[in-house]
């Protein structure tokens, strides 16, 4: 997966200009067999990066295998998936103006604007950061003006960013254009910031999210405020840095900065998690998705909880971020079993609270 | 509403989201949930459709866009998947001269050494791809509050709203 998604996120054309870019491993192909392609054309398929897929192959040999055409058709509906999307954003931006209220547009397009085509990166749900003093207004606007085909999902707070006021995210947000409809999305420090949090805080098994982040790093301006994006809170610091290490250290992401390219380190068990991650990048095999039933159910019918056990057992990062860990060169034990003993304390809570 | 009475053919605009791609054009019918994918000659003809171009007059405007001579037969070949893929408001009725030739016979009327590339108006079949949401929704059963979108997990286990 890292080797078919190096540099994937690259305009050869507009990057051929920039010098600070690798353009000889860029202008090789993937070093992909034509039956390791056919191997990793599903996990593309199905992890959301099969536009990327295409892009990083379509000027090589690749492109003629029936899995490069695969990719290819798969980069068609999703430019036109992206392109419908568009036309959502704007009429719930405009429903919400009429509401007096200015949502920001955090994750899906406002990230997938970034690429040299839109339909490269895949997004499902419209996230929208409201004022807490509006969220319930909101959220009657959109249940009640015909936005219930959108897939709206509004956020009074925003956990990625939880070490930051949501009045400064505001102050920093900024106007961009879709089509003719001017949407507000984070600044580029709080975008970046929330992309590498989320990574980790799903356990960095989408290879797309890493893409996101090498793809930020390499097209950010001069004037990026690093220590805004990093924050106060040195722990949330080091997580995104990790997301910065991996993005370099697995995909071949360049990072200008040089300060930054040397704080960016990936622990070895963090780089062989995602790898080992990125073989299954498939939702249902990861936590929440992958739980059979709430485990309070077993307490009626235990049948099964042993299995479902198993794979409770946290993910090291996951455990990580939920422990409000740091990502070093330790080993995770700690973490994950104090993360179980959160969850069996939170268990306790529940089970003893009346119905 | 389609029509044959007028000779001049005229692209559907309704119902339909169109994305320009470098070398081809995607298209999504809204109407009929149906995604298309025009080459480059299909994509000009389509263009062309503006129901005051006659179809040799688009034929001419496509040869002198190829600096080639381009027959009339091209464009008739563009119009009938264009229609066929209901892509048309208005399509003109058909000469006589190419009459009931199907795609392979125009094709081969043409010769294989055509100057333009033959139009095409493929559909675009394929399963779905991923989508990137993964966050669970309100209501759904969770265990930590990192796996909500809403970010609380609230007791017993039930993604929510702030507590």
């Amino acid at each position: 997966m890292a080797t078919a998604l190096s540099h994937s996120w690259r305009d050869s054309k507009a990057d051929s200009t920039n010098p600070q870019l690798n353009q000889t491993k860029w202008a090789t192909s993937p070093e992909l067999s034509p039956t390791d392609f056919d191997v990793v054309t599903p996990l593309l398929y199905d992890s959301g990066a099969a536009g990327l897929g295409w892009w990083r192959i379509r000027d090589t040999q690749l492109s003629d295998t029936p899995s490069g055409e695969l990719l290819h058709q798969a980069f068609r509906l999703l430019t036109l998936q992206a392109r419908i999307h568009e036309q959502q954003i704007q009429r719930i931006f405009r429903v919400l103006r009429a509401g007096n209220i200015e949502p920001i547009l955090i994750k899906g397009w406002s990230v997938a604007r970034r690429y040299p085509q839109i339909g490269l990166r895949p997004f499902g749900d419209i996230d929208l950061l409201i004022r807490p003093q509006q969220h319930l207004q909101a959220a009657w606007i959109a249940e009640n003006e015909q936005l219930c085909d959108c897939s709206t999902d509004l956020h009074p707070g925003i956990f990625e960013l939880v070490d930051r006021p949501v009045e400064d995210l505001f102050a920093r947000s900024r106007l961009v254009a879709c089509d003719d409809e001017p949407v507000r999305i984070l600044s580029d420090e709080d975008q970046f910031a929330l992309s590498a949090v989320h990574f980790l805080k799903h356990a960095a098994w989408r290879p797309l999210w890493l893409c996101d982040l090498a793809l930020f790093l390499e097209s950010m301006s001069a004037e990026f405020d690093w220590d805004l994006c990093l924050g106060n809170d040195p722990r949330r610091a080091n997580w995104i840095l990790s997301a910065v290490g991996l993005a370099r250290d697995l995909l071949g992401a360049s990072i200008c900065n040089k300060r930054i390219n040397r704080l960016a380190v990936s622990p070895g068990w963090l780089v062989e998690t995602v790898l080992r991650n990125w073989e299954t990048p498939f939702a249902r095999k990861h936590e929440p998705h992958n739980h059979a039933a709430p485990i309070l159910s077993y307490l009626r019918r235990p049948r099964g909880l042993l299995k479902d056990l198993k794979c409770r057992w946290p993910n090291p990062i996951l455990a990580t971020v939920t422990v409000n860990g740091t990502f070093g060169s330790r080993q995770r034990r700690r973490y994950q079993f104090r993360n179980c003993l959160q969850r069996g304390a939170g268990l306790i809570r529940a089970a003893a609270e009346p119905a | 509403m389609k029509s044959n009475r007028q000779t001049k053919p005229r692209a559907r605009k309704d119902g339909l989201i169109v994305h320009r791609l470098p070398d081809e054009v995607l298209v999504y019918d809204l109407d009929r949930d149906r995604a298309h994918c025009l080459n480059e000659t299909a994509a000009f003809v389509w263009q062309k459709c503006d129901g005051r171009k006659s179809t040799s007059e688009i034929a001419q405007a496509l040869g002198k866009t190829t600096n080639t001579q381009v027959d009339e037969k091209i464009v008739w070949l563009a119009i009938d998947q264009l229609d066929r893929n209901h892509l048309l408001a208005v399509t003109p009725p058909r000469p006589s001269a190419i009459g009931n030739m199907n795609r392979r016979e125009v094709i081969r009327a043409l010769g294989v050494a055509a100057a333009v590339t033959i139009p095409v108006v493929a559909s675009i079949v394929a399963p779905t791809p991923a989508q990137a949401a993964t966050c669970l929704p309100n209501g759904a059963t969770c265990s930590t509050g990192p796996q909500c979108c809403s970010g609380f997990c609230n007791p017993p286990g039930v993604c929510g709203n702030a507590p």
